[in-house]
């Protein structure tokens, strides 16, 4: 059961950072019902803490849950997109994909990004690490800090694969449908 | 360059984009995009995906059913003490973008009539006796008038319709739509359960200055539900009865006629399509 204290502090954060927080469930688990089972646990798990705790960044804070809840579900649901998390540490050490800054077919790209359903595949496709920097950063707006306070890295391992994302997004349009 | 020069460039090309560089950093790099017109297209090709991202993939809304369940998880508590007195200094308050509730006369008002209504409120339900058979309005009346004497006590307090509905959805078996009627000068305070005919029934309760209006919402078939066009008084108090196809309503006011008048219409207005006057 959680304290009166816990409930008034649950309702100061948890309702504004809603959209976020089923915005990056729904990119992480590509599936609306199990995202919103994904926020709803968040939810209560946030409620439970905060009968402990006090939080000084809302924000990250409970994307952090989020995104914790929602691997563990994955990991429990959906054995076959298990492909990268034995791979995570690779991903990271990894050369950055050559031909990042010449792009040999700048009008391909700029066309492609025109075509959302066609990006949003390119997104949905980006390895797990990858992804979950990219959105916590191009959609829910964390700056880099707070992407590594959720996520628990460090910040030079945030910036690399929020770089690596884009150029591989860049790379996956440029190179035609 | 090696490896090591690419990846710091490009690293640093993306912390310029979003804006994670420092003054003196940012100072610099304009100074390179200006002497290195490939550094500068890069920039540009790089803010275009960035932009084409957040066009595309935008921060979606979470489904209205899934913001009602969350705000369920909290909805039993009385209302939370008005902002200024808030308990929790640490917390970092986002500000509300959806919600209403934390409009802060609303919130005081209810919180005035919680403080009073809370340590009687959670006593209140169960001492109000189920309806015996007989007329409804007369039931609703002495409930009204119980519940003056008591502050005017709510199961739950909150001038929040998306906070109120689905607590008293989960504990009445009858739910239509609430109005939202703060603009015409009635702001919801809150809501309780009503026993009418051994049923729990909810009842919504609105403001109008220093006075309190209480709208009933009964099954259409109600024994007493459907009554006269115009407002009765009974005991004292003013009495509005009308329906529409599924629902029939019971509002009982301290307040007098002419505005009680007022927030039937506002309220059959709000309420969704325009349904004919109650038959006797």
């Amino acid at each position: 059961m959680s304290s009166p204290i816990a409930e008034q502090r649950f309702r100061e954060i948890v309702p504004p950072l809603l959209d976020d927080a089923y915005s990056l469930a729904k990119w992480l688990c590509q599936n609306q019902t199990d995202a919103e089972d994904i926020v709803q646990d968040a939810a209560l798990r946030a409620l439970q803490a905060l009968s402990t705790v006090s939080v000084d960044r809302p924000k990250p804070w409970f994307l952090a849950i989020v995104r914790n809840v929602a691997m563990t579900f994955m990991a429990r649901n959906r054995r076959k997109t298990v492909a990268y998390v034995g791979d995570m540490a690779d991903l990271d050490t990894l050369d950055l994909p050559e031909g990042a800054d010449a792009a040999p077919n700048p009008e391909q790209e700029l066309i492609a990004l025109q075509d959302g359903e066609r990006l949003r595949q390119a997104i949905a496709g980006l390895p797990s690490p990858f992804l979950e920097t990219l959105v916590m950063r191009d959609i829910n707006g964390l700056s880099y800090r707070e992407i590594a306070e959720a996520t628990e890295t460090p910040v030079g391992t945030v910036m690399s694969r929020l770089a690596r994302a884009r150029a591989m997004l860049a790379k996956t349009l440029r190179s035609g449908p | 360059m090696t490896d090591r020069d690419v990846d710091e460039r490009l690293l640093r090309l993306n912390a310029a984009l979003d804006g994670e560089l420092d003054a003196m950093g940012s100072l610099e790099f304009e100074r390179e995009m200006r002497d290195d017109p490939a550094l500068a297209a890069e920039y540009r090709r790089l803010t275009t995906l960035r932009n084409a991202v957040r066009r595309h993939a935008p921060r979606e809304a979470a489904p209205q059913a899934l913001a009602d369940r969350i705000a369920a998880l909290t909805a039993s508590a009385p209302a939370a003490p008005p902002p200024q007195a808030a308990a929790a200094p640490t917390a970092t308050v986002v500000p509300f973008r959806r919600r209403a509730w934390l409009d802060s006369r609303a919130l005081a008002m209810a919180a005035s009539f919680a403080i009073l209504g809370f340590a009687v409120g959670a006593g209140l339900t169960s001492l109000r006796a189920p309806a015996s058979s007989g007329d409804v309005a007369q039931h609703l009346v002495s409930d009204f008038a119980r519940a003056e004497i008591a502050g005017q006590p709510f199961d739950v307090a909150s001038s929040d319709r998306h906070t109120v509905k689905p607590w008293l959805a989960n504990r009445t078996t009858v739910s239509g739509t609430i109005v939202d009627l703060a603009p015409e000068g009635f702001p919801l305070v809150g809501g309780r359960v009503t026993i009418v005919d051994r049923v729990p029934t909810p009842t919504l309760v609105y403001r109008h200055n220093e006075h309190v209006v209480a709208v009933t919402e009964l099954p259409v078939d109600t024994k007493g539900a459907r009554g006269t066009c115009g407002i009765e008084t009974i005991d004292g108090y003013h009495v509005a009865r009308w329906s529409d196809a599924n629902l029939a309503y019971v509002a009982v006011s301290d307040m007098d006629e002419k505005a009680l008048g007022e927030f039937v219409e506002a309220f059959r207005r709000g309420g969704g399509p325009a349904t004919e006057p109650a038959k006797p």
